[in-house]
């Protein structure tokens, strides 16, 4: 199941378009029996993690695009824009946060290995990283601050810092979802951990590339 | 509390015993459901009220109200009144009520499930809507500096929980359907709280990023929506319209798809009520059902529609001009489903379908003007405020609140096993329905008389052109607004008082949430889970001993084994 969810989604609603729709039709097949064993697919229950993460994938998005279009708008329309130059501890940071994903698609790879322990090194080793990131992102508005700019500064600084903020924020109920996959014992929950890894990776990865895009966004607008 | 079985359905334990967790704590998808109805009814009995203060500030700007005169008497009073009744209605009401109320009550039993998705998240969303109108109702009695920080920040909230819901429904309707609920099958209540969801995960993710731009430029200095930032470039007559252009595209885009995000659950409603007391499937489902998408989609692209006036790209009028005629498209194609629905069939007048009608009336009439609206030029025709606010309370505040009514009157009896008064129903229904065409139609005629409204104008010198009309809409408010007392007393009254139900399914429905009793247990179905065997609106089926044959009922064996004989066939065919 785990990698496969978005498209298992896409294939059930084309099916369900396309199937379904037989005025009478039984479901499936299946003649009423309890188990449901043949005839309509029973929805694994750990499936809805994966829907609401795409989901709320989407919705994180669209924020940010609302974001991004305000900041292109207010960058061609504004004569009053002066250019930003991002601190050099930036790039540092966008180096531990990739390597952050690296590190957690690894542990996800010997987790399909069951090898518990090695994934939760690993595992351990992303959501580090993770907080290391944070730290940087600390140390990057130093750094800008040092140089004079703040909040208020003016229009593109005031850019720089709620894009690191809000995104900030964002990765920090990542790494809220890191922990949990990393402390939690699964032998009591109710979502296995390759499904918590899983969902919490999908996440992450989105966490990533909303980075690289804001990031391009500062830097190619400045 | 909850618990997962491995067949992915959640079956919710005992009841909690602590009171707490009875009340303010409880995850039961009706519990929530419930409360926000109840959220709603507030808020529409508030914003009511304002609406009342302000009709009759703009008509007798003298009148001495007791306690209540400071609240409109300045410009700033009055604005601040527009915004708050504005804020109720759209947020706490058009919004809650038909999706978070009632769909929280009956997606779930509709589709055959036994809680939302995410139960705790549910919880957690109402008590942000909660603190969203604690915060709007404290921002209109605070100093107004304050006051609009805390509103912005109380519309975040709202935001924020409205995403919340948005995602649980969109992942409840995807995942938790009971067997051989099939996408076609699905009532169109369903199909109507389902795009209503993917629509508001849209774009209440704009809104929530202008509010927090806002709020950062309010608390922190930030330069988002800085007055200077593009003033000089502009001639000053263009300024005052530039100033917040930044803000009005992020607003609009949400506002403008926000309509829809009202309307849709509410032509899932309708067409679900026409359906079932017409006793007659719905005419062209599966065009309903695309036009649903329709409107969602074409929803989604009109935001330019509002900002003809602010300076866009000399094209871009036009392409959303264009955009907000086509949503005409979906519009006609449902309002023909509903007529089609109609159609000799043998009508059951009770008020629910009264209510349903009502809707199609005022969707119709206010629908109408809107073909206008929807002109590019029109930011240079002389037509006022006064046609705006005319139409889009026809077609949108007073439509849906019809929709409401007639949803409450269909599932009150399985809310609380018990009835409606019918009399008082129906003459609370043709006071409010002869009321709002009283109000709002002479309001468009008010606004083709070209009357001003200017910001600053003072609003006594603003009164002569059409007083006498004028008048007469304050008055129709007045009458509107105290027939609503009927539906009060009718609603407490029938709460405790009301025509016991002894009968599961009263209305003779085909939906799931008439297959369990009034009201529906804690778990919604004993258990085994439900089954579906049919598309959800099998009225007057020929060959079936009644005139509806509800979605869980097996098709007979004969039927069954022709059914078997064609698949069986179908599939030796595809080999």
């Amino acid at each position: 199941m785990p990698g496969s969810t978005i498209v298992e989604d896409i294939e059930l609603i084309i099916e369900d378009i396309g199937g379904g729709g037989g005025k009478n039709s039984p479901p499936g097949g299946d003649d009423g029996d309890e188990g449901g064993k043949r005839g309509w697919p029973r929805v694994p229950s750990s499936r809805r993690y994966a829907t609401a993460i795409v989901i709320a994938i989407v919705s994180i998005v669209m924020f940010f695009m609302a974001m991004a279009s305000a900041f292109i708008y207010t960058r061609a329309n504004s004569n009053r824009w002066v250019p930003l130059h991002l601190p050099w501890f930036i790039w540092v940071n966008t180096a531990i946060l990739l390597l952050s994903s690296i590190t957690m698609e690894l542990a996800r790879r010997r987790l399909a290995l069951a090898d518990v322990r090695k994934f939760r090194q690993l595992w351990f080793a992303a959501t580090a990283l993770g907080i290391l990131f944070l730290v940087g992102q600390l140390i990057a508005w130093r750094q800008f601050v040092l140089a004079g700019f703040y909040v208020s500064t003016n229009q593109a600084s005031s850019f720089f810092y709620i894009f690191t903020a809000l995104h900030g924020l964002h990765l920090l109920g990542g790494i809220c979802a890191l922990l949990y996959v990393s402390f939690r014992k699964f032998e009591k929950a109710k979502v296995s951990r390759s499904v918590a890894a899983e969902v919490a990776s999908y996440y992450w990865h989105f966490m990533d590339g909303l980075w690289f895009f804001l990031l391009a966004l500062l830097y190619l607008g400045k | 509390m909850v618990t997962y079985d491995s067949s992915g359905s959640v079956a919710p334990e005992a009841p909690p015993s602590g009171f707490l967790a009875r009340t303010l704590f409880s995850t039961g998808h009706k519990v929530i459901g419930l409360r926000y109805l109840w959220l709603a009814l507030g808020s529409v009995l508030l914003g009511m009220l304002l609406s009342l203060l302000m009709r009759i500030h703009l008509v007798w700007p003298g009148a001495q109200i007791p306690f209540l005169s400071g609240f409109g008497s300045t410009p700033e009073r009055y604005t601040a009144l527009t915004m708050f009744h504005g804020s109720l209605m759209v947020f706490l009401v058009l919004t809650a009520a038909p999706q978070a109320g009632f769909g929280n009550y009956f997606l779930p039993l509709q589709i055959g499930t036994r809680e939302m998705a995410f139960p705790a998240l549910n919880l957690f969303s109402f008590w942000l809507t909660v603190a969203s109108l604690a915060g709007m109702t404290t921002a209109f009695f605070v100093h107004p500096g304050s006051g609009l920080t805390l509103w912005t920040a109380s519309v975040a909230l709202f935001c924020l929980a409205a995403l919340l819901t948005a995602l649980n429904f969109a992942v409840t309707t995807l995942d938790l359907r009971a067997k051989g609920m099939t996408l076609p099958r699905m009532p169109l209540t369903v199909w109507a709280w389902f795009i209503n969801a993917i629509l508001s995960v849209l774009i209440f993710s704009i809104l929530l990023a202008a509010c927090v731009f806002l709020l950062s430029d309010r608390l922190l200095g930030s330069q988002f929506f800085s007055s200077l930032t593009f003033l000089s470039r502009q001639p000053p007559s263009l300024a005052q319209s530039t100033l917040l252009s930044l803000w009005q595209r992020l607003f609009w885009f949400f506002a403008q798809a926000e309509v829809y995000v009202a309307m849709l659950p509410c032509f899932g409603i309708v067409s679900h009520l026409l359906s079932t007391f017409s006793r007659k499937p719905v005419w062209a489902e599966r065009a309903a059902v695309f036009a649903l998408c329709g409107v969602g989609l074409f929803g989604f692209c009109v935001w330019g529609q509002h900002m003809f006036s602010s300076g866009l790209n000399p094209w871009s009028p036009l392409v959303f001009s264009l955009l907000a005629s086509s949503l005409g498209l979906p519009a006609c194609v449902l309002l023909f489903s509903w007529f089609g629905t109609l159609w000799h069939a043998k009508i059951q007048l009770n008020t629910a379908m009264l209510f349903a009608l009502g809707f199609v009336s005022l969707f119709l009439a206010g629908g109408v003007s809107g073909l206008f609206l929807a002109r590019n030029d029109l930011a240079t025709a002389p037509i006022s405020d006064e046609f705006v606010t005319g139409h889009f309370h026809l077609v949108m505040g007073v439509a849906a609140t019809f929709a409401i009514l007639g949803a409450l009157f269909f599932w009150f009896p399985k809310m609380f096993a018990r009835r409606l008064n019918e009399t008082l129903g129906k003459f609370h229904f043709w006071l409010t329905f002869a009321g709002v065409y009283c109000v709002f139609m002479p309001m468009h005629w008010l606004g083709l008389m070209a009357h001003s409204r200017m910001p600053g104008v003072d609003l006594p010198a603003a009164v002569p052109p059409g007083a006498s009309l004028r008048t007469f809409v304050t008055v129709a408010t007045i009458l509107t607004v105290a027939a609503q007392a009927l539906f009060l007393l009718n609603f407490i009254w029938s709460l405790w008082r009301g025509e016991k139900t002894e009968d599961h399914n009263p209305w003779r429905a085909t939906t799931l949430e008439w297959s369990v009793p009034s009201p529906p247990p804690i778990a919604n179905f004993s258990a085994s889970e439900p089954m579906v065997y049919r598309g959800a609106y099998e009225f007057s089926a020929s060959g079936a001993a009644t005139d509806f044959v509800p979605q869980n009922v097996a098709p007979a064996p004969v039927e069954r084994a022709s059914q078997m004989k064609q698949a069986t066939e179908a599939s030796t065919k595809e080999k």
